[in-house]
């Protein structure tokens, strides 16, 4: 059977034979190219499916914190006793009063390491739950019991003395149960403060942005600039500080600005608005550079002031398109600012971060909650205000 | 000294930045009343010359007159005056797409109102009566409120046309008004476009199809290459004359 190519003359010297080897041999490098950069990539960033489940202890407590976050509280009556203990010589130290009709008493009041001793308490509130405590000279406590007192508020504990450094020592029984009502607590009050304040951050940069971007992105705009040596220079700086700045990442931003201004939510507000500035100026300059020149002409045509002209020919095409991106900058920035306290940029993230540094799961579980509940909002707010709008 | 045309077109020359020489010594007189439909070949510089006459384009060299006033040698402000006589009509109708019917044809009127005022686009009752009466000449008046976008080619030409019309214009300069519709509207929008010149405004048009400028015309000009090739009856364009506007290779398609 005769070869019937089509295009005989596109490849007039290379044998077909010659050609596919030539490819052959191209594609085993490229798969060997390939095969060495994603083995490098594999062991840099340490990838390790087994940590997974190996280490899936450490995340439990986090995970199920999530389903309890501290959200709700009740007041807390207490009642303490205190009794002193030392190993070694000296004056028994006089202690703060006890909760009035409690008291505390120790089967020995002096002892050394691993001795052990009873610890007999009475007067509390009957069949409540309570923790004893070792503090030691320099006021550290350690837990040592959770108890719970019988029908008349007594109980009855043995211990033995801790390893802890000091020679006085004081033992202190603690006895809360809650009284009142529910009642938002200290964690929510926080969380809802840094909330209140990551959202007006992300507010804060935004209109900061829109308000320097509007003005600039006309001088960034070629169609506009571009018909002088003057106008061309300023178009092609301008694009260039967007260009540069939209590179810089608004965590990277933050941290510069977090040790020139301080940590908190100024630097935060300066971070979010030098990038956004940047991205939505370059998004402004693309939407006038994509304007329709014909309605320009026209009513200029008619004898229209310059100042009309903008009104009438170049505000209608830009506006609903410039809402948009700044709706669209709006949703980013609001996830950015949750984040941006991680840096030192305030709002929500640098709690966050302290919450779980201190392994205070449930506490971060509320911010956690709080982050994605504000962010679910805001999303859907932007939605329905971006359905009126355009 | 001799009286001056209502139009005069003296020795114009257009060359674009980029070298292009778009016309070349252009020159004739229009009278007051006249249809003049410019012909010629894409590229030929009709667009230029007319945009030359509003000074749309700045003309590289020559003069223009109109009404004894010169042109080309206004001052911004006085040019924007002159600009409100002379409507004009685009092939693609330049509407401003987002905005209604009305303050389409409102926009018309921008270089007779107060700018403070437009500004925020608040028109004088009289302004916006004018506008209905004029969207009503074009059969559109029920389109007011509409989004310019919204309507047919068709339609958004007679808006264009209502929108010169507020500039109560002396003179019209239409640019290949009917180029973007389909044969039975463009009768319908040059026959506007006919009616506004029995009243008395001056017109000149730029067509694609001579079987149009033969029908509207009373007088041709005919460009190639940015020179004027002919300019008289529509009658005294036989087939050679024609060939050498079009080119040897032309064939006259009749648009009914
Ligand atoms: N802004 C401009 N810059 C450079 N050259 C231009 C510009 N506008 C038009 N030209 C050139 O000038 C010449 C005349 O163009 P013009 O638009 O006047 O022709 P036309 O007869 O209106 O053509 P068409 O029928 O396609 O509209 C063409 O060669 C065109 O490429
Ligand atoms: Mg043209």
């Amino acid at each position: 059977m005769r070869n019937q190519t089509v295009t005989p003359k596109a490849i007039p010297h290379i044998h077909p034979g010659r050609r596919s080897l030539i490819r052959s041999w191209q594609f085993l490098m490229l798969l060997l190219a390939i095969l060495l950069i994603y083995g490098y990539g594999w062991r840099v960033t340490q990838i390790n499916m087994g940590e997974l489940f190996t280490k899936a202890h450490l995340i439990r407590p986090l995970l199920s914190s999530l389903v309890r976050p501290d959200l709700l509280t009740r007041d807390q009556e207490v009642q303490v006793a205190r009794a002193p203990f030392l190993t070694g010589e000296g004056e028994l130290p006089t202690l703060p009063p006890s909760t009035e009709g409690t008291s505390l008493n120790l089967s020995r009041t002096r002892g050394r390491i691993g001795d052990r001793l009873v610890v007999r308490g009475q007067g509390f509130r009957p069949n409540t739950e309570g923790v004893l405590w070792w503090e030691n000279q320099i006021g550290q406590r350690l837990p040592m019991r959770r108890f719970k007192t019988d029908e008349q508020g007594r109980f009855t504990l043995e211990i033995a003395v801790p390893q802890t450094p000091g020679v006085e020592h004081v033992v202190i029984a603690e006895v809360s149960w809650p009284v009142g009502p529910l009642k938002p607590s200290e964690t929510l009050k926080i969380v809802t403060e840094r909330m209140i304040e990551t959202v007006f951050l992300a507010l804060m940069g935004t209109t900061i942005a829109v308000v320097v971007a509007v003005p600039l992105s006309f001088l960034g705009a070629r169609n506009l600039m571009a018909r002088n040596p003057v106008g061309f220079t300023i178009y092609l700086i301008t694009r260039t500080v967007f260009n540069i700045a939209r590179s810089i990442e608004p965590l990277i931003m933050a941290t510069v600005f977090a040790v020139w201004v301080g940590i908190g939510p100024f630097a935060g507000v300066l971070a979010l608005g030098v990038h956004s500035i940047a991205a939505l100026g370059k998004l402004y300059s693309e939407q006038i550079e994509s304007i329709d020149p014909g309605p320009i002409e026209a009513v200029m045509a008619t004898g229209a002031t310059p100042l009309q002209v903008v009104r009438y020919a170049v505000i209608p095409q830009i506006v609903p398109q410039f809402i948009a991106f700044t709706i669209y900058r709006w949703d980013i920035n609001v996830r950015m600012s949750t984040v941006i306290g991680f840096v030192g940029g305030g709002g929500i993230g640098f709690i966050l971060m302290q919450y779980i540094n201190l392994l205070q799961w449930r506490q971060a579980a509320t911010a956690v909650w709080a982050i994605t509940l504000v962010v679910a909002l805001m999303d859907y707010a932007s939605a329905v205000i971006r359905e009126k709008v355009i | 000294m001799e009286k001056l045309a209502f139009l005069e077109v003296e020795h114009l020359t257009k060359v674009y930045e980029d070298g292009t020489k778009a016309l070349e010594d252009v020159s004739f007189k229009v009278e007051r009343g006249e249809f003049v439909v410019i012909i010629g070949l894409s590229g030929s510089g009709k667009s230029t010359l007319l945009r030359c006459i509003n000074r749309l384009v700045e003309p590289t060299s020559g003069k223009i007159y109109l009404d004894g006033v010169e042109v080309t040698a206004l001052a911004p402000d006085e040019l924007r005056r002159l600009r409100r006589q002379i409507g004009m009509i685009f092939q693609q109708f330049n509407l401003v797409k987002r905005a209604s019917v009305l303050t389409n044809v409102l926009s018309g009127r921008l270089g007779y109102v107060p700018s403070i005022w437009s500004l925020v686009n608040y028109w004088p009752r009289e302004e916006v009566q004018r506008a209905f009466l004029n969207l009503e000449r074009v059969g559109i008046a029920d389109k007011a409120y509409t989004r310019a976008d919204q309507l047919s080619g068709g339609q958004q030409q007679r808006v264009g046309i209502a929108r010169a019309l507020m500039q109560e214009p002396k003179l019209i300069l239409a640019d290949e008004p009917v180029s973007a519709l389909d044969p039975a509207t463009s009768h319908s929008v040059l026959k506007y476009i006919e009616d506004l010149n029995r009243e008395g405004i001056t017109v000149l048009c730029s067509l694609h199809f001579l079987s149009l400028a033969r029908r509207y015309g009373r007088r041709i000009i005919a460009l190639k290459a940015g020179r004027i090739v002919f300019d008289g009856h529509p009658e005294e364009i036989d087939d050679r004359r024609f060939r050498e506007i079009y080119g040897e290779e032309a064939v006259e398609v009749e648009i009914r």
